[in-house]
């Protein structure tokens, strides 16, 4: 047996029960779901009859609760399941959430909770106000430990094939912290600027807010962010680290090997890329148009890297990867990319005025491009670099530049943006038809293309329809240039001798990027084949991670992934979380095409300040925490670590007390009363909080407005006693809370009018008649009455329409400033789901039912479960002490017996 | 001890203490006091982890003496005394300055005078310190047994409790039988089991357990010793009697109620027909068919509530049993004959919880409920046609005046404190200006009062109904078992001692003392004052009234008191 007593939940039943069961001598441990021990008094104003400060008289039970020799006190901890063992005793599956901070380390200070980016409601203050991702429950929490809320990666995070942490920089733009999210999109690689331009942006796709008014502009606010860096610094703003005495040759300076190069300099590896062509950054550099990607952000880009002391050799084609190993680099990195255009394989391919696509676009940076001044060119394929290349012969002059497709438009593998791009451009298509040769004059020009018609068939591997020639249909186009745009292959013949290939691509292993030659590995569209940036940049960042490792002498397998991210979370999740949502315009920037456009401009600007503030601020923080890093800089003895993980144990115990409390209810249900609609309507939870020694404003204030009230009126029994609502039971606590809260106001605002308008007056209770009477007497005005509705005015007042039955019954109506609704208590619902094995029973209204309440109280239906306090129905807090030493006396005499039997077997 | 190696701890307490007093101000002021060797100012002192810090400086430096300057002692006085144990330091040479609730909190406008004043409290602190003396908390065995006063429901259950959990019990019931009221009653709610039959699974549950040791015409004569070990002596069978002497660590009273007794003229009370709610209660328990009182049948019933209760002159409590109680009887009644009118007239229908479920079923059998204002309660007559006659405004109607015929009236009548001299003397329990017994807290700490190991279970703390008193039973059970399952209990160690040489026995502390702790003893051939520090409680009431300075307070020594104000008014001005 490893506890003798199981405590579920350690509010104030809960921490009763544990403390006098470990008085007793019993070992207990109490499972408490939230980060702090002390449940819902310890959020209290203060308590009636007595007016004693709650923190005061709570604070003192919350540490013995904690410290205590017989107590093990998991906080921020799950009970997933009880099942019944054979000794007797009961099998307890234990979840101890992953608080992503070291318990032992924390101490307190609360400058995560200043750093975090993401605001959330604060439970704590019932969603009056905001508390961090990052917080402390409340300022007397026991432990006073933080806690880093993460529900699960955010979509936009876990979509993004280069580990960036969308989420994460969005969120840190929100805060005015440009250069914090430049620095957090740094991490995962060095071409901010590049990514904010020419990235397709999955993030925007997965964006939740897309379901709605439209995805946050997440790749634009990258580019912000990148803009407004480079125009302050040249370089990335961070120092290279000390060497560490090893070094890296990089094969290709494209997007896979600038990450990997970046990466591994930040390590401390001494790093030099060979570079074939005359400048670096491969594809950034050859085969992306100014006019999408502007060559003085590339080279901002590479500086990063360069300022690192990465050395770039160009115009260094490596044939033999060995021979740098022979250099003395311990590692080699292949990344080549795809450089070689694949041919049409017609007639005719050989003439003057036919080319590749890519060959189309390096020429242009090259300067070896022919003249299309008012040239007819056809562009055959239908991919993204098809589309570069149309849009560029426009700018070229070309008198018609026309795209000849295999397939239907739904199939084009390009980007649909670079479709609309270039069609707006005036860009003319034609679809299903391909190439069956080119067509040239007498000195060996072309002159036409000839095509055939297709029509598509069944389904090919890629799951696109397979287009089939359409008999006799051939026609030619007539045209001047051909830019046979249909495919894109690496270079990699040299390799052969040393390395098995798939075709043209090298063949590594899929997770590690390690090739067949433990010292070479290989990333990017050499390894996958023609990709695209964001996927390039996602192997290079993964070649550099693994180099690392095989360097450092790591494992290779067996870990979980490259970063701290969680599994992604679920979009209904994210939806349900919200009580309300406000309508946020989407940014959207509409670009001017040209119809016959002459320059290569760039053609989007950047966000302003003011789009990428309200862009960012339209967030829905899907995975609550952003991952956004900045409470892992801020936190003085480097306790928190965003690698933990959720664990779950058994534990035997022999005995269970559970005291799972109680919900509120949801006073938007009482649609009358205008809750969550208007904003001047509160419910009493919340007013106690205004009223607490930890109270948010200091003072009592309405929400609409800030303004201090001076009528407020208090409605009870919402909620309770109220058939419509479902619940037809007396909450027992509200007339209490709201005759303290009357007396507490009035300490508070001398000058308040405070009016209660009520069914019945419950003050049953020792000196509870006499606590009712104070109130009236200083001056709480008691209206006996349902009140029907409630309407708002435009100035926030609100206006009660009730029966004044104390003055025959007319239906009145009285105007105030806020209206405090005193909501009852609900069945929290949380402890019959622990049983897999058997059947709690629950009473009517789905509370933990009692067995035999008449002599038993505490007892349920299943032997050796007890229940303490509020789960069993509506309480105090001293019905719940005594409730729960009903239940710890039964639950010590089960253990009592239990241990008797044990003996005599 | 002329040399001493002190750690003093200043705490930010996050900003709450820093933001008003500079706190390394303090730090430097105090870091050059005599004995002091580590002197370091941290964020949180509670935090775990500065907790470890200090229990490595005690280690690393070998302090015998450790201060800590932040929040109220209330709060952390054990998580300090713990950080010392795990240092392996005396605890007792810890010394708790509060330089929060009575330095920043109080002084937010004047931060400098703030930091005058932490100076001074810290320097108070080092010098108590520099003269504390290392003290082990007290252990005394304690008698697994305890003495339940009361044989109804909720002492019976307390003691079936006490049993099943290894203590063993003496039950003492004045009466001839156990079962109080309960025992008399027929079905009851929420269950709707008889109480007759609850008593009697009580009491043979009672008989089942051979630890349970019950005496019938019993009372408690005397009370002694202390909490752990009380000796009481009991006398069983009236006044020609025996006394037992018994010894128990624990007594719980469960002495019950009386029910309130109107005066003659009280709504009617006197005029036949009238009934309190108990009378009722036994007419409907014995009831085999429709009501009949004095052979009439009663085809109509008025109950007129609050009779005793919630009066500005009288009883001004609520006696919170009493609505749910009539509402249950009124189903009752409806059980026996479904076609008897019953009218309600209530101030406030305080069914409450789930009781709200009977006010419901009450009325859908036909219970009619009426509002009367507080200022014009009902009356009750006999009208000249020798009818029973009630007159009431009922304010949910408008207020009309109404007057019901009725062939009885039941005024619901509240629970009283039963008057019981003799045992709150022997017990010194308070009462409240109810008259019934008080606890020592009544949110927290509901059973236990200010005598340690004496507690109260049922309605002589305060009216409950028969299971919320069977709860509280339950409850003191477990208090019970919280002090004497461990065998032993410790017991704080700054207590008064009499120094026997300058003593000269004047009485004076004898009579100080509230605790009756102060015995006279003779020591060679001398009369001295001698302290039971089982009993003593540290209060020090006793040490300023000695003429002969004669008693220390052990941790609070007169040399410890005056150095520390020495301090306080000496600390040249910052």
């Amino acid at each position: 047996m490893d506890y003798d007593v199981l405590v579920v939940g350690a509010g104030i039943a809960g921490m009763e029960s544990a403390i006098k069961l470990g008085d007793m001598g019993k070992k207990v441990l109490l499972v408490e779901k939230e980060g702090s021990v002390g449940g819902r008094v310890i959020l209290l104003s203060k308590v009636f009859p007595t007016l004693d400060c709650a923190s005061c008289i709570t604070t003192p039970r919350m540490a013995a609760s904690i410290h205590h020799d017989n107590i093990t006190a998991q906080t921020y901890t799950d009970v997933q399941a009880i099942r019944r063992s054979p000794d007797g005793g009961f099998r307890v599956t234990v979840h101890r959430k992953a608080r992503y901070v070291d318990e032992a380390a924390c101490t307190g200070c609360q400058l995560c909770e200043n750093a975090c980016s993401v605001s959330v409601p604060d439970q704590f203050n019932y969603n009056l106000i905001a508390r961090r991702a990052a917080y402390i429950p409340f300022p007397q929490a026991v432990p006073k430990k933080a806690v880093i809320e993460r529900e699960g990666t955010s979509p936009c995070t876990d979509s993004c094939p280069a580990g960036i942490k969308a989420h994460g920089y969005v969120s840190l733009i929100r805060s005015g912290k440009y250069e914090e999210a430049f620095q957090l999109i740094l991490e995962a690689t060095p071409l901010v600027g590049t990514l904010g331009r020419a990235c397709y942006a999955p993030c925007e796709s997965e964006c939740t807010r897309g379901d709605l008014e439209g995805t946050l502009p997440i790749r634009r606010l990258k580019r912000f962010v990148a803009d407004r860096h480079y125009a302050e610094h040249d370089g990335p703003g961070i120092e290279a680290p000390a060497a560490n005495g090893m070094s890296v040759a990089i094969v290709g300076s494209g997007p896979a090997g600038l990450t990997a190069a970046w990466q591994l300099a930040r390590q401390g590896y001494r790093v030099k890329i060979f570079e074939a062509d005359k400048e670096p950054g491969g594809f950034l550099r050859y085969a992306l148009p100014t006019y999408r990607l502007p060559q003085d952000v590339v080279e901002q880009d590479i500086r990063n890297v360069t300022a690192l002391g990465v050395e770039i050799a160009t115009e260094t084609p490596v044939r033999d990867p060995d021979a740098l190993k022979l250099d003395g680099f311990d590692a080699v990195l292949l990344a080549m990319g795809t450089p070689l255009s694949t041919g049409m394989g017609v007639p005719g391919e050989e003439l003057g005025g036919v080319m590749g696509g890519l060959d189309f676009l390096r020429d242009l940076r090259h300067g070896t491009l022919p003249d299309l001044g008012g040239k007819r060119v056809v562009i055959v394929g239908g991919g993204n670099v098809a589309m570069d290349a149309a849009r560029t012969a426009r700018r070229l002059g070309a008198r018609e530049t026309l795209v000849a497709y295999r397939r239907g438009r739904e199939e084009m593998p390009a980007h649909k943006s670079e479709v609309d791009d270039a069609e707006a451009e005036g860009v003319a298509f034609q679809f299903l038809v391909a190439p069956v040769a080119v067509v040239g004059d007498a000195m060996g020009r072309v002159q036409g293309l000839r095509c055939q018609r297709m029509e598509l068939g069944q389904p090919d591997a890629s799951g696109r329809r397979r287009p089939q020639p359409v008999a006799g249909s051939e026609f030619v186009i007539p045209c001047d240039v051909v830019v046979a745009a249909i495919g894109m292959a690496p270079d990699t013949a040299n390799l052969a001798r040393l390395l098995t290939l798939e075709g043209r691509r090298v063949k590594v292993d899929a997770k590690t990027l390690q090739s067949e030659v433990p010292y070479i590995f290989a990333a990017g569209d050499v390894v996958m084949g023609p990709s695209d940036i964001t996927q390039a940049v996602g192997q290079g960042r993964r070649a550099a991670h693994m180099i690392d490792r095989w360097l450092q002498g790591q494992e290779m397998s067996g870990f979980a992934a490259l970063d701290d991210r969680l599994a992604v979370i679920d979009k209904a999740k994210v939806m349900a979380r919200q009580t309300s949502f406000s309508h946020r315009d989407p940014v959207t920037l509409h670009l001017e095409h040209q119809q016959a456009p002459r320059d290569f401009q760039e053609i989007e600007r950047t966000l302003s300040e003011e789009e990428a503030l309200r862009g960012a601020g339209s967030c829905l923080d899907c995975g609550v925490c952003s991952e956004c890093g900045q409470c892992v800089a801020a936190c003085p003895p480097d306790a928190i670590h965003l690698e933990m993980h959720d664990q779950t144990y058994d534990v035997e115990v022999g005995a269970v007390v559970l005291a799972t409390g109680f919900k509120l209810f949801d006073a938007a249900l009482k649609t009358d009363y205008g809750f969550g609609r208007f904003p001047n309507v509160i419910t009493a939870t919340q007013m106690d909080r205004q009223l607490a020694p930890t109270r948010p404003f200091n003072t009592v204030l309405r929400p609409s407005d800030g303004r201090v009230p001076d009528r407020i009126a208090y409605v009870s029994c919402v909620g309770s006693r109220d058939k419509t609502m479902g619940n037809p039971l007396c909450s027992k606590i509200c007339c209490m809370y709201t005759a303290k809260q009357n007396q507490l106001i009035m300490g508070a605002l001398p000058l308040a009018d405070v009016a209660v308008h009520y069914m019945d007056v419950r003050a049953a209770g020792k000196r509870y008649e006499e606590f009712y009477e104070q109130a009236k007497a200083m001056g709480a005005n008691y209206i006996k009455g349902r009140v029907a509705k409630i309407t708002e005015k435009d100035n926030g007042n609100l206006i009660l329409r009730y029966e004044d039955i104390d003055n025959g019954g007319v239906i009145t109506e009285a105007e105030y400033d806020l209206v405090v609704l005193a909501v009852g208590v609900q069945p929290s619902r949380e402890a019959e789901r622990l049983f897999p094995d058997e059947t709690l029973t629950l009473d009517d209204f789905f509370f933990v039912g009692e067995a035999d309440e008449d002599l038993s109280s505490g007892k349920t239906n299943l032997p050796g479960v007890f229940v303490a306090g509020a789960a069993s129905g509506a309480k105090d807090i001293v019905d719940s002490i005594l409730h729960a030493g009903s239940a710890v006396a039964q639950a010590a005499a089960h253990l009592e017996e239990a241990g008797a039997k044990k003996v005599t077997v | 001890m002329s040399e001493r190696r002190i750690g003093v701890f200043i705490c930010h307490c996050g900003g709450n203490i820093s933001d008003y007093v500079d706190v390394a101000a303090v730090r430097d002021a105090v870091k050059d006091e005599p004995d002091v060797v580590v002197a370091e100012t941290t964020i949180f002192a509670c935090a775990d982890a500065t907790q470890t810090d200090m229990v490595q400086a005690i280690k690393d430096q070998n302090l015998d003496g450790l201060v800590v300057a932040s929040c109220s002692p209330k709060l952390h006085t054990f998580t300090f005394r713990g950080v010392a144990k795990r240092a392996g330091m005396n605890p007792y040479t810890y010394t708790q300055v509060n330089i929060r609730e009575q330095d920043s909190w109080a002084h937010t406008d004047d931060p400098e005078g703030a930091t005058r004043k932490a100076i001074r409290l810290v320097k108070a602190g080092i010098a108590k310190t520099r003269l504390s003396a290392p003290l082990s908390p007290l252990e005394v065995e304690t008698t697994p047994r305890t003495l339940v006063i009361g044989g109804g429901i909720a002492g019976l259950r307390a003691a079936i409790g006490l049993a099943d959990i290894g203590l063993g019990v003496y039950l003492i019931e004045k009466g001839p039988e156990v079962g109080g009221w309960v025992a008399k009653f027929g079905n009851m709610y929420p269950q709707g089991r008889q109480g007759r039959k609850l008593i009697e699974e009580l009491v043979s549950e009672v008989a089942r357990r051979p630890s349970i040791k019950v005496f019938t015409n019993a009372e408690l004569q005397s009370k002694s010793g202390s909490f752990g070990n009380y000796k009481v002596e009991i006398r069983v069978g009236g006044t020609s009697s025996l006394g037992i002497a018994l010894e128990v660590g624990s007594i719980v009273v469960a002495t019950g109620f009386d029910t309130y007794e109107p005066e003659i003229g009280e709504y009617g009370y006197g005029i036949d027909g009238v009934v309190t709610l108990p009378k009722f209660k036994e007419l409907v328990d014995h009831a085999a068919g429709p009501l009949s009182y004095h052979g009439r049948p009663v085809k109509t019933v008025a109950y007129v509530y609050c009779v005793g209760s919630r009066q500005p002159e009288g009883n001004a409590y609520c006696s919170r049993y009493c609505c749910a109680a009539t509402v249950h009887a009124s189903i009752e009644v409806a059980n026996l004959d479904p076609q008897v009118h019953q009218y309600h007239l209530y101030r406030d229908m305080r069914t409450y919880g789930k009781y709200e479920l009977m006010y419901t079923e009450s009325r859908e059998r036909g219970s009619v409920y009426m509002k009367y204002p507080e200022d014009t309660p009902p009356t009750v007559a006999r009208n000249s046609a020798g009818q029973l006659t009630v007159t009431t405004h009922d304010t949910l109607t408008g207020g009309e005046e109404l007057t019901i015929r009725a062939d009885l009236v039941v005024l619901v009548t509240g629970m009283v404190a039963r008057k019981n001299a003799p045992l709150v003397s022997i017990l010194k329990l308070p009462l409240g200006s109810d008259g019934f017994f008080n606890e020592i807290h009544p949110k927290l700490r509901p059973v236990e009062t200010v005598v340690d190991g004496v507690l109260i279970a049922g309605a002589c703390q305060g009216p409950k109904n028969s299971s919320e008193s069977v709860a509280s039973g339950l409850a003191a059970v477990t208090q019970s078992a919280a002090i004497l399952k461990k065998g032993v209990a410790e017991l704080d160690p700054m207590v008064a001692q009499v120094d026997a040489d300058k003593c000269t026995w004047c009485g004076l502390c004898e009579e100080t003392c509230p605790y009756a702790a102060v015995d006279r003893t003779e020591v060679t051939g001398k009369t001295v004052a001698v302290v039971n520090p089982a009993v003593c409680k540290g209060c020090g009431g006793c040490a300023p009234v000695c003429p002969e300075d004669a008693i220390d307070l052990r941790g609070y020594t007169d040399a410890q008191i005056r150095a520390m104000i020495e301090n306080l008014a000496e600390v040249p001005v910052l």
